[in-house]
């Protein structure tokens, strides 16, 4: 695993430098620097409140921040993201159906959803184990089967860069060991770059090629088993 | 349109439609229900998606304040739309800047709003008194069918293709912000237009409904329904469907209320809506045991509605052969998006 992840780390997808996030005059994220190699499985770990999903946010272009991130784009340039939460409100009639077809066919899904987004959608819910869900209401979902749908929409198409923010969250052993083989596949076989907010420090160790240890600022960034000593 | 009126009001005469149609008065309203449910039915289940009830509470009045400026500046009472459409934009485009900068909770800040052209709007309609009858300000505030025009339902039509093809064309963006805006903004949405643009949407369509509805209760027709549609839709498509069914259902309904029991317009079509809303809220409830599946099940609608449309015939009120026709389609393909609730199968992540 080890020399597969130096030679794939030898480009880099992501570069962030000196990274800062102010919300209301407090401090986030300070000076923070570090660079995604293309192919690599890159954890970001750290206690609760360490900025983790900020730095995620700022990657994502959700808030505002001072420093700089590049993205080096081959193919699609698409982001995939899965995130921490998604709170559905359970009286709101939308189907798994609806939800996946928002982003993948132009007819707006109140009026149906259409044949070849229904096809793609099958195929896609196929993939994470859940055939047959298509007409289950969101609301109606448990965590993790909310979670797979959430995967689903990350991985179709595929994104050069996946983003994952505590997706191991709540599941039980079976389900993340699962969504660990998924993606391991993602990254082996479809060369999907992803990085992965997790506190799951055995797990990153055993298949993370690289791991930044953030506390509000850059604690410890290198090999999982140099990192996480 | 003349000779419209009295092509349906002879058909009124002769029995094909029902009596109240031998006014011509009626005939526009009933026209501009068949413009405005569409519309509001369609923005309505996005307004509750999007949390945005009390938005369009303060929208309303901000449009009574908008009638009151317009009046001042010399508009004719009969259409100060300029005045409604400046002030509710300007309210619009205050309230959405102001919610997207502070970092107090979106109801606090729209009731300061809220509160803002209420007192504003209460001061102006002193001042337009003096100017005009109480009454005539009244058909604004509580809707009035007598009141609207010609112009007025070319204006509803206008805006009514405008608002709904560009409500179509950002539909999903949307949606998918309401669900989870970060998902949205990966994909490629930009929230703080989204928020704009269905806002100013939002803004257009009351301005344009108030004249039938009524300032303090056009609100109640962009909620309810959507409301209503949430205790019985099962996916997207039967929430548009059944948003639009409540309006249309409470707009028409409405319309006959309040020319035979001769209240105001508004009132009678909100009441039409509330209806809606317990009929729905029960039929929900009911819906979880096996009557209520027998009630939502297709042949039974479908016999129902056929029925209704039979009554109607019977009466020789010919337009009982549309429900006929609706009912056969119900028997054979049942309600739109009730398809529901498939066997859970068991996974990784567990049975559900």
């Amino acid at each position: 695993m080890s020399g597969g992840a130096t030679s794939r780390a030898s480009l880099s997808i992501l570069d962030v430098s000196n990274l800062t996030v102010r919300i209301d005059g407090q401090t986030l994220l300070s000076d923070v620097s570090l660079t995604v190699a293309r192919g690599t499985l890159h954890a970001i770990v750290g206690p609760n409140g360490a900025g983790k999903s900020t730095l995620v946010n700022a990657i994502l272009g959700q808030i505002r921040f001072d420093g700089r991130i590049l993205a080096h784009w081959r193919r699609n340039g698409r982001i995939g993201y899965v995130p921490q939460s998604f709170a559905v409100d359970r009286t709101l009639p939308v189907t798994v159906a609806d939800f996946l077809a928002l982003t993948r066919q132009r007819r707006p899904v109140c009026f149906g959803v259409g044949r070849g987004a229904a096809r793609r959608i099958g195929a896609m819910l196929e993939r994470v184990g859940l055939a047959g869900f298509e007409r289950r209401q969101l609301s109606v979902l448990s965590g993790g089967e909310l979670r797979r749908v959430l995967l689903a929409h990350a991985l179709d198409p595929l994104p050069e860069l996946l983003i994952l923010d505590e997706p191991a969250t709540g599941l039980d052993q079976t389900a993340s060991q699962w969504l660990e083989d998924v993606l391991l596949a993602a990254r082996d076989r479809d060369d999907v770059t992803v990085l992965m907010v997790s506190h799951d420090h055995e797990r990153v160790k055993r298949h993370g090629d690289r791991v930044t240890v953030l506390d509000r600022r850059v604690v410890a960034d290198g090999a999982p088993a140099d990192a996480l000593a | 349109m003349t000779s419209f009126y009295a092509w349906v009001t002879g058909l009124a005469r002769s029995g094909v439609l029902p009596a109240d149609f031998q006014y011509p008065f009626l005939v526009r309203g009933f026209l501009c229900v068949l413009l405005l449910t569409p519309m509001l039915g369609g923005l309505s289940h996005l307004v509750v998606a999007r949390r945005m009830a009390f938005f369009s509470a303060a929208l309303g009045q901000a449009a009574l304040t908008g009638v009151s400026l317009g009046l001042l500046i010399g508009e004719p009472l009969n259409s100060p739309y300029a005045g409604m459409f400046g002030f509710c934009l300007l309210a619009t485009l205050g309230m959405v800047y102001v919610k997207r900068r502070s970092s107090l909770p979106p109801d606090t800040l729209i009731g300061v709003f809220l509160a803002l052209s209420l007192g504003l709007g209460l001061v102006l309609l002193v001042a337009v008194t003096r100017q005009f009858n109480v009454h005539q300000v009244e058909a604004i505030l509580f809707g009035s069918l007598l009141t609207v025009t010609d112009s007025d339902l070319l204006l509803l039509l206008a805006v009514g293709v405008v608002v709904m093809v560009l409500l179509a064309r950002e539909y999903n963006p949307l949606l998918l912000d309401s669900l989870s805006p970060p998902l949205a903004g990966v994909e490629g949405s930009d929230s703080r237009f989204l928020d704009y643009f269905f806002a100013f949407l939002l803004a257009l369509s009351i301005v344009v409904s108030l004249k039938i509805i009524g300032a303090l209760l056009v609100e109640a027709l962009v909620v309810v329904p959507a409301a209503a549609a949430r205790n019985v839709a099962r996916s997207a498509r039967g929430y548009l469907v059944w948003s639009v069914a409540v309006a249309f259902v409470a707009g028409a309904g409405g319309l006959i209320v309040s020319n035979r029991f001769l209240v105001p317009t508004g009132a009678a079509v909100v009441l039409g809506a509330s209806l809606a809303f317990f009929v729905t809220l029960i039929a929900g409830a009911l819906g979880r045991d096996s009557l209520g599946r027998f009630l939502r099940g297709r042949r039974a609608a479908g016999i129902a509605i056929a029925l209704a449309g039979a009554v109607l015939l019977a009466n020789r009120m010919w337009i009982g052969a549309l429900l006929v026709a609706a009912g056969a389609y119900f028997f054979k393909f049942g309600w739109p998006g009730a398809r529901a609730g498939q066997t859970s199968r068991p996974g990784p992540f567990g049975p559900g």
